[in-house]
């Protein structure tokens, strides 16, 4: 009780809360009893946290999670989904649309069809990363094939760097034979990502690319077994 | 014809393989360990050429016996829940691989073996078998298979709940009963003969995939290969849906009455009652769908 006059901000939302010292509260209350303007605002920061502690979320069961988690599974899976030019719109929420947004997303749809096209004739290199197109209901398919694919050429790598601190220890037989398969794996994955490149869509090539960087983090595995 | 050719060699070739354990055995005399083990012991084993010879038997007790090469000595230890034993070279250079080991081990036992050039025999004995060139032949009942080797060549034939099998240029044969199953090549050709497989992946990057069974009612199989072939050869008694798709390579079918396919480049056939889901991919290679 500094100032005799009124409660410090401290002193009030401490009355508020219930968390003031007996012998404090005792002088503030007596504070209150004469002074409107602070029990009107000891009053209103009670009935603040009130309402605080009613929208307070309440702990979430095992089983409401389970019930969730399909809804919160297909949100995520829709934002891993970008839209291609030609491809089918996906679905986004109803709102008023006003004229001038119209022009607006014209134009930034042009904007970004163009950077997509001009990027594509410059680099005709294969995107591995979430890359899908609103096919004929492979859309979903076609991403899980990507992350898989994605994942077998982080693993590959992470082994191939491992690999090499190995490579000079290795039986020349060994080394070899991991050379010669090595190559194998890797003219088809180059083949399957030119293929890709020109076909960016074709879920097929997706998973037969997935199948050639599994048997690379298979080979790589194998060779370390065998070292 | 020239499939039937192929499958009466890789027959006379198991037969063969079968037989050579009765030479090893022959010079298997002298005992190098005899141990009380239990019944699920570990075993690790190091056996850089040679042949080894692994057998399941239902007793308590780890016994290997064989022949050691003069450039080669054999050590070993451990205790009743795991041992470790092997050959090594004993001047410090490369053993020139006359070592054969006969192991005996308990039914339960699993083993990982490590080996360079040596052939592997091993019959009714589960884990993990890894080599640089050596072929392996498995048989027998086991809870689980692990098979690599990167140029030799995989016979295996199991009753196996689980198998993974991987070679680079070696042939890979599969028969028995295996349920489970992940087997590929690089560039060596794999025979599937098996029909109890109810999950399987199959595939190669160059190599070609002849399947020459009936899928098990319920199965889902899925081969896939780059540039390699895959030949399915099916009884008249086949139940199935056959989903095939090549991106640049051919689909022969010699079934008679199937429609053309709808799409390029694919086809989907109906056998039977639809029991297995069966899924041919390849990039470049041919898929031949043939009755037996």
């Amino acid at each position: 009780m500094t100032n005799p006059l009124h409660l410090t901000e401290e002193e009030r939302h401490m009355a508020a809360d219930g968390s003031m010292g007996p012998e404090d509260l005792v002088v503030a209350q007596r504070h209150l009893r004469s002074c409107a303007e602070c029990s009107a605002d000891v009053e209103r920061i009670r009935g603040l946290l009130d309402r605080v502690g009613q929208s307070a979320p309440s702990p979430v069961s095992t089983s409401d999670v389970n019930e969730l988690w399909p809804a919160i599974r297909a949100r995520i899976e829709q934002q891993k989904v970008v839209a291609m030019p030609g491809s089918a719109p996906v679905p986004a929420r109803r709102r008023a649309i006003r004229p001038w947004g119209f022009a607006f997303g014209g134009t930034a749809a042009a904007a970004i069809a163009f950077l997509l096209f001009a990027r594509r004739n410059e680099a005709p290199t294969v995107a591995t990363d979430a890359v899908a197109v609103a096919d004929s209901g492979g859309g979903a398919a076609l991403i899980a094939v990507v992350d898989s694919t994605r994942a077998f050429e982080q693993e590959a790598q992470a082994l191939l760097n491992h690999f090499e601190l190995q490579r000079a220890t290795m039986r020349p037989e060994l080394a070899r034979a991991f050379e010669h398969d090595l190559r194998v794996i890797d003219v088809a994955i180059a083949e399957l990502e030119g293929a890709i490149a020109s076909d960016p869509t074709n879920p097929a090539l997706r998973r037969l690319l997935a199948s050639s960087y599994r048997q690379k983090v298979d080979l790589l595995k194998r060779v370390d077994n065998a070292s | 014809m020239r499939a039937e050719f192929r499958l009466a060699g890789l027959a006379l070739t198991a037969g063969l393989l079968a037989a050579a354990p009765c030479t090893a055995q022959r010079t298997a005399d002298s005992v190098l360990l005899a141990k009380h083990a239990d019944k699920s012991i570990g075993l690790k084993i190091w056996a850089p050429g040679g042949t080894l010879i692994l057998k399941a038997w239902d007793r308590d007790s780890v016994d290997v016996r064989g022949r050691v090469a003069s450039d080669e000595h054999f050590f070993g230890g451990g205790d009743a829940r795991g041992m470790k034993f092997g050959l090594e070279p004993a001047g410090g250079s490369e053993p020139a691989g006359q070592s054969s080991l006969v192991v005996y081990v308990p039914r339960s036992a699993r083993v990982s073996v490590k080996a360079v050039t040596a052939r592997i025999e091993a019959s009714g004995v589960s884990g993990s078998y890894y080599s640089v060139s050596g072929s392996m032949h498995l048989s027998g009942s086991a809870s689980s298979i692990e098979a690599e080797t990167m140029t030799g060549s995989l016979d295996l034939d199991l009753a196996v709940p689980w198998l993974r099998a991987r070679t680079g240029d070696g042939h890979l044969m599969l028969r028995g009963a295996p349920e489970d199953v992940d087997v590929s090549t690089v560039g060596g050709t794999l025979d599937v003969m098996a029909t109890s497989i109810k999950r399987g992946q199959l595939g190669s990057v160059s190599g070609d995939i002849h399947y020459a069974a009936s899928p098990a009612g319920g199965a889902i199989l899925e081969f896939s290969s780059h540039s390699g072939n895959v030949e399915l050869i099916l009884p008249s008694s086949v139940s199935g849906v056959f989903a095939l798709s090549t991106v640049t390579g051919a689909i022969e079918n010699r079934f008679p009455g199937v429609r053309p396919a709808a799409a390029p480049r694919s086809l989907r056939l109906n056998f039977g009652h639809g029991g297995a889901q069966v899924t041919v991919r390849t990039y470049k290679g041919a898929i031949r769908v043939r009755p037996q």
